[in-house]
């Protein structure tokens, strides 16, 4: 039987919140990629973002606010075999996170990042969250927004994501197949996902979004991908996928911003390091004898300590 | 055979060679079969600050410093300056005589407050304020000053460079000509020390050759000491014991974010991070290695290593101060998570930035209550680089055992301590290791029917469950039931009864001397060695002292110290805090008040000589309330 990615848990999101879509485009993405529960790990951070991994019937890990990139990327790095995914908002992410979502881009560990991009921080009564564009004003802010918007989207090119999309969590279609590609790229991937909070952002509504979404896939010039096969178009398609960032406002672009193979995951970059590191990863060293001592050689290893 | 004991310091500007030529002494000891044990001082600085090493070299493994030295090897001005009082009758000052006309307002590397003190002390003996004047000053109290002339001596003997170049080997050189080294152990060393680099080992020896010959010639040479035979041994720091500790101990990926003085463990580690195998395992499996990663921060390193850890991985992170400050709300999620991680926190002077190159034990109650809310942990410290290998290895194993975090202190003092160790023993800490079976779905991590607190540990990739900062059931989900609480605190807390009725006495504090010694000596950490010298040396004056020495703050031995301490006359703390933090633990958990206390905050290690003075003193005083701070270190 098909394992079920959903748990039995009841969701206590708001109705009408975004993140149900989102939550259904993660399990469909794993059933259609027929995903080994056992080899798929969730990490989450602080916030209703941070409920997401106890909905998902796989490992799941509901870490502090702003630190699921680094829990994710030290499973990943014990043991790259397995699939990991991170879903955060936009304050844990961008906001009290961005130092590790920035140091992320730079190791590009394999990673899968959803933004749930809402521009308020729900769970504490609807603050300005770093999305939220200057001078807007939600019902629960007593004064306009006084910080500039930060973009998602031009900030994962800037730190060296291998893979950058936009979805919209009441286009699951489009959503899911973004989180299909995101899962089996070999970098790190940032997903940003505009997602409408209906308790406490009443400006950038499910309504609001879908007057102004289109996809980037419609239009059949649009091509993302970059490979060793074309890498001298690297620098192109990046400006061209920074370019395409700035559209905010009456038209808002959705689909895959980028998409490069080529950047060497930090994964592969450590295999150069410690030899057999893919192949037998730290998860699955042998650190003891049968009697239950140690395997290091301490004499060997630390050779240039000994003295005569 | 006569007794050798032989304290040199070596100083010079930070980047000066003052560690090469250090490492030229002590491995030019080493060949010749002497046990050497030094500290390294610097400041917080790349280039120019005046940074100096003192050794003591000892036909036995020596454990502590003593002053006044019986070198002094000044490589600049400052080092004359700045080592004014620690000199004695007989210390030999080698110096370049070029420098004796240089004038201590010129030594702008000095800081302020010390260049003033030092002006205090020549003005009030009517010295001049220059480099000769200290040296007379120097001379006033028996040391015996020799001006040599550096440039002219090592101008003759190299073929290239820069004569000021070779004044570290110069000056290495002449202190082992004159302590009565044999030349070849010298060129041994330099051998070892430059190891691969030709010319440079050609240029060198021929400096070592025109030193000799020049002490031959002044009638310096000193007489030759013996050879001792001996077998191979380690020369490392504390740095290195928990490096070599942990990859023996099964740890298989560190994090760490540079700092002093911890970051030299994770560095170490990286460069031999290609593991040899044991002779009966190297058949059976494959080349393997640490994986050692440089993070964005302190939070990402603690963060990282849990998330590292939950897959069943050994992981741990390398801090000092600081960064351990960073990393609080990580410890209390691997406190409800029960994730075994384990933090090495090297002990620099704070707070804040504080002393960020001297020496300090001043994060005992931190580490004891990092992180909001309750949770049990493990609090462990090292005295010495053996117990760095070896504690290393157990914090791992109690990690995991007991599946919560545990902080392991060392003091920067036994971080940059250099020690000559016998090899080292595989099968003195077994390495405890996990079978991790799969439990695949519907794994109950946090299973409440444990009588010893210990649920079954997990992994991810193995079994499906959740783990979160919120309170949670069995299987790690969200829950705010009020029986579940109370029962998950319940079952988290008695892990740590289990933790003190398994742990080995030993492991916990140690009781050194005669145990029915009247005066009894509390200490933790790096000033093991100086007490344990300072008992021997009452000993001769017919004081019976004996130490108790603290490894294990949480769980605390609190039926042995107690026992021991109700027996002692006279209980004397030592320890490098301002509050005695030590003792307030002591006090805590047996209700004893150690009134008399060593004390010192100043940045520098104690040494057996000022620690043998207070003592005396307290002793002398029938072990009525006194409270000393030391006050020595350049």
């Amino acid at each position: 039987m098909a394992h079920n990615f959903k748990t039995d848990l009841t969701v206590d999101w708001c109705p009408g919140c975004g993140d149900f879509g989102i939550v259904t485009s993660i399990t469909s993405a794993m059933s259609e990629l027929n995903l080994d529960p056992l080899g798929v790990v969730m990490v989450s951070g602080i916030g209703c973002s941070g409920k997401t991994p106890h909905y998902i019937n796989v490992a799941g890990m509901h870490t502090l606010h702003g630190r699921a990139v680094p829990y994710a990327t030290g499973v990943k790095l014990a043991n790259p075999k397995l699939k990991v995914l991170v879903t955060g908002g936009d304050g844990d992410l961008m906001g009290i996170g961005a130092g590790h979502l920035v140091a992320e881009g730079r190791r590009n560990s394999g990673i899968t990042i959803m933004i749930y991009d809402n521009e308020v921080y729900g769970l504490t009564k609807g603050q300005a969250a770093p999305t939220m564009p200057i001078g807007e004003q939600t019902k629960s802010l007593s004064k306009p927004n006084i910080f500039t918007r930060l973009n998602p989207i031009s900030l994962a090119l800037s730190a060296g994501y291998s893979f950058v999309a936009r979805g919209f969590s009441f286009d699951m279609k489009q959503l899911k197949e973004i989180i299909k590609k995101a899962i089996n790229h070999p970098g790190s991937a940032v997903i940003d996902i505009l997602q409408p909070c209906p308790t406490y952002n009443n400006v950038n509504t499910m309504e609001w979004y879908k007057e102004r979404v289109y996809k980037l896939e419609d239009d059949k010039d649009w091509n993302p991908v970059v490979s060793k096969e074309n890498i001298s178009e690297a620098d192109a398609k990046f400006t061209q996928a920074m370019l395409k960032a700035q559209e905010w406002g009456d038209r808002i672009p959705t689909g895959i911003f980028y998409q490069n193979s080529a950047i060497e995951p930090f994964t592969a970059r450590i295999n150069r390091n410690v030899p057999n590191y893919l192949d037998i990863t730290p998860s699955e060293q042998v650190i003891a004898t049968e009697a239950g001592f140690t395997v290091v050689d301490p004499e060997k290893t630390f050779a240039d300590k000994i003295i005569g | 055979m006569k007794k050798i004991d032989i304290n040199i310091t070596v100083g010079g500007p930070q980047g000066g060679g003052i560690d090469t030529s250090s490492n030229m002494i002590s491995r030019a000891f080493a060949q010749s079969g002497y046990y050497v044990f030094g500290v390294r001082e610097y400041h917080s600085n790349i280039k120019g600050r005046h940074s100096y090493t003192h050794v003591r070299i000892k036909s036995e493994r020596p454990r502590s410093l003593k002053y006044p030295v019986d070198f002094l090897v000044a490589l600049d001005p400052d080092s004359i300056f700045e080592h004014l009082e620690d000199v004695g009758k007989g210390t030999r000052i080698i110096y370049d005589s070029s420098i004796e006309k240089a004038d201590l307002s010129q030594a702008r590397m000095i800081m302020r407050d010390t260049a003033k003190k030092i002006k205090d002390t020549l003005d009030e003996g009517k010295f001049p304020n220059t480099v000769a004047g200290a040296v007379q000053w120097m001379k006033s109290k028996g040391a015996i000053p020799l001006s040599i002339p550096f440039t002219n001596v090592v101008q003759d003997a190299i073929k290239e460079g820069v004569p000021s170049r070779y004044f570290n080997t110069l000056g290495a050189a002449l202190t082992l000509a004159i302590a009565g080294v044999d030349r070849k152990y010298m060129e041994e060393s330099i051998r070892l020390v430059f190891a691969g680099k030709d010319k440079i080992i050609e240029e060198n020896v021929r400096v070592v050759d025109a030193a000799y010959s020049y002490c031959r010639n002044n009638g310096l040479l000193g007489e030759t000491l013996p050879y001792i035979e001996h077998s191979k041994r380690f020369m490392i720091t504390g740095n290195d014991g928990a490096a070599i500790g942990k990859v023996m101990g099964g740890l298989r990926l560190q994090t760490y974010y540079p700092i002093t003085p911890a970051s030299d463990e994770s560095t170490i580690m990286e460069e031999h991070n290609y593991i040899k195998w044991i002779d009966s395992e190297a058949k059976k499996l494959k080349d393997s290695g640490v994986v050692v990663v440089q993070t964005e921060d302190e939070i990402s390193a603690a963060t990282m290593a849990s998330g590292a850890a939950v897959t069943g991985t050994r992981a741990a992170t390398a801090t000092s101060g600081p960064g351990f400050s960073l990393m609080a709300e990580a410890i209390g999620f691997a406190g409800i998570d029960e994730i075994p991680l384990v933090i090495t926190l090297y002990q620099r002077g704070g707070p804040s930035t504080g002393l960020p190159t001297r020496n300090g034990q001043s994060d005992l109650l931190f580490a004891m209550n990092t992180g909001h809310g309750e949770f049990p942990r493990i609090v462990i410290s090292s005295g010495d680089v053996e117990e760095c290998i070896y504690d290393s290895m157990r914090a791992l194993n109690y990690a995991q055992r007991y599946q919560m975090p545990v902080l392991h202190l060392i003091d920067k003092n036994l971080a940059n301590t250099t020690d000559f160790i016998s090899l080292i023993d595989s099968k003195k800490v077994p390495v405890m290791a996990q079978k991790f079976e799969a439990h695949g779905l519907n794994f109950k991590r946090y299973n409440l029917d444990t009588p010893n607190g210990i649920s079954n540990l997990g992994a991810f990739g193995k079994d499906i469950f959740w783990m979160t900062g919120d309170e949670h059931d069995e299987l790690g989900h969200v829950t705010e039931d009020s029986e579940v609480r109370d029962r998950m605190m319940e079952k988290r807390f008695k892990k740590l009864e289990t933790a003190d009725l398994e742990i080995p006495a030993d492991d916990k504090a140690i009781l050194y001397g005669d145990p029915k010694a009247e005066i009894t000596f509390v200490t933790w950490g790096s000033q093991k060695g100086p007490i344990l010298d300072v008992i021997d040396d009452l000993k001769e004056e017919g004081i019976n002292a004996n130490l108790l020495y603290l490894r294990m703050f949480i769980p605390f031995p609190t039926k042995f110290v107690k026992e021991v301490l109700s027996k002692a006359k006279i209980i004397i703390d030592v320890e490098s805090n301002f509050v005695g933090q030590a003792a307030s633990v002591v006090m805590a958990n047996t209700g004893i008040n150690i009134e008399n206390r060593i004390l010192k905050y100043n940045g520098r290690h104690m040494t057996e000589d000022e620690i043998l003075e207070s003592a005396r003193e307290i002793i002398k005083n029938k072990g009525n309330k006194i409270e000393k701070v030391l006050k020595h270190g350049a």
